[in-house]
């Protein structure tokens, strides 16, 4: 059971210093995915958008405020981008710091809608991304206690599991859960993708997916279960 | 097969030893936190009862204790703070929103006004700054920064040349080059690494100087609307 088991042969390794990146043909997928979409987002220009009126045959065209659109926007590039790196490292640190700024920057998302009932959802959101950081760091400081290194290629070689690793890697993907996991539900719930302006916004879904995936593909690699 | 001891012989039983009651004593204090989360009703409350499990965390990474903790400890305080600001800033949009008002993309109503501020010494202020460049680094700026935004605030009567501050933010960007110039030779010629600290130390030091300075200027502006 190892790194190339899993995710296909390793294409290469990027070594800087401590932290060793590296890329399988599982990985790069993902991350082209993810940076293909947010070039998608950078050079789309959807601040007005065209609505059907019921009853009538006409049309209405509903515009949003130049500044909000835009922060929305640079938060949506900000969040593809996190969702990229993590895809690619090879460190469950990095991996751990690209979840909470995707974490972070889904509130931003959320909150840059200025209506009641989404500010709602968006503190709601927060409450549970800032719950999420105790599993997420204490997973990752547990795994770190329990391997003694939070580089995956160095975990990958320790043959045996102890249940303190188990017992991390569950409060990870609690922590993995808690920050990027519930977001689509309440940036749905908030009716966020109907906003004007925001079908980008679907990088939320997106970035939820690719961490879930990458979250197991490293539970599997620290766990060794088979 | 059985783990081995990752522990070198040095730490001493009764550290850890420790370790367990640690890690069971931030499980607890998040659990709670979430309890009386669950009791409150009031939003505000539960945001700062949010912190706690916040804490919670912390305890889990400070349990582990080695360098490699240390790395986590540091962003999981940032990204808690990060995150309890953000949501602070949407409670605060939402119940001014609530009130029908229109409401900045950032609302700061900060008003401070105690006699403090203008009978305090500016001695203090030398002692912070000459205190933070002896320690130089992160905390060494976060000290001097101190230092520099009480004399700001204590010397707001008067009122500061605005431009003065506007050349210490430039000089603060300069500063951040610096500090990543001297990671990147970290990791791309780790043979200069004495240069590479010296370059981190002081170019952090600097910026964080600044930066934490800069706060009273953007506090002043806010003060001159009023």
């Amino acid at each position: 059971m190892d790194i190339s088991i899993l995710g296909g042969p390793i294409l290469g390794i990027i070594p800087l210093g401590d932290i060793v990146l590296y890329f399988t043909p599982f990985n790069l997928f993902m991350f082209a995915a993810a940076l293909a979409f947010t070039a998608l987002i950078a050079i789309s220009s959807t601040e007005s958008q065209v609505e059907a009126e019921f009853g009538t045959l006409k049309n209405r065209e509903v515009k949003v405020d130049k500044a909000e659109f835009k922060l929305r926007r640079f938060l949506a590039i900000v969040c593809g981008l996190a969702t990229a790196g993590a895809m690619v490292t090879g460190d469950l640190f990095d991996f751990t710091l690209f979840v909470t700024l995707i974490g972070i920057v889904n509130i931003g998302i959320v909150a840059a809608v200025k209506e009641i009932d989404v500010l709602d959802a968006a503190f709601q959101y927060g409450l549970i991304a800032m719950i999420g950081t105790l599993p997420l760091f204490g997973g990752a400081a547990l795994i770190l206690a329990s391997t003694g290194t939070i580089s995956l290629l160095q975990i990958v070689q320790i043959p045996y599991t102890t249940s303190l690793m188990l017992f991390g890697s569950i409060l990870f993907f609690l922590g993995v859960a808690g920050e990027t996991g519930v977001a689509p539900f309440f940036a749905t719930k908030a009716e966020m993708f109907r906003t004007p302006g925001s079908p980008f916004l679907l990088i939320i879904h997106l970035s939820s997916l690719l961490i879930i995936v990458r979250t197991i593909e490293i539970l599997l690699i620290i766990n060794k279960p088979f | 097969m059985t783990a081995t001891v990752l522990v070198p012989n040095v730490v001493s039983p009764v550290v850890v030893g420790l370790f367990l009651p640690a890690v069971f004593t931030g499980i607890i204090v998040g659990l709670i936190g979430l309890l009386s989360i669950s009791y409150q009703k009031n939003d505000l409350h539960a945001l700062i009862l949010t912190d706690i499990v916040g804490i919670g965390m912390l305890i889990i990474v400070a349990s582990v204790g080695t360098d490699l903790a240390e790395s986590l400890v540091l962003p999981g305080l940032v990204v808690e703070l990060a995150e309890i600001m953000a949501i602070s800033e949407i409670l605060m949009s939402r119940e001014i929103r609530k009130q029908g008002k229109t409401v900045d993309l950032m609302p700061m109503p900060l008003n401070l006004d105690m006699e403090v501020l203008t009978t305090a010494p500016i001695f203090f202020a030398i002692i912070l700054v000459a205190y933070g460049a002896f320690l130089s680094g992160f905390t060494g700026g976060a000290i001097a920064g101190g230092g520099i935004l009480f004399y700001v605030i204590t010397r707001l009567a008067r009122g500061v040349p605005a431009n003065i501050w506007e050349g210490l933010a430039g000089a603060s960007g300069i500063a951040w080059c610096l500090w990543l110039v001297g990671f990147l030779i970290f990791f791309v010629a780790p043979d200069y690494w004495l240069l590479a600290l010296f370059l981190s130390a002081f170019g952090v030091f600097i910026k964080v100087t600044f930066k934490a300075s800069l706060v009273g200027v953007m506090g002043r502006e806010e003060f001159k609307k009023e």
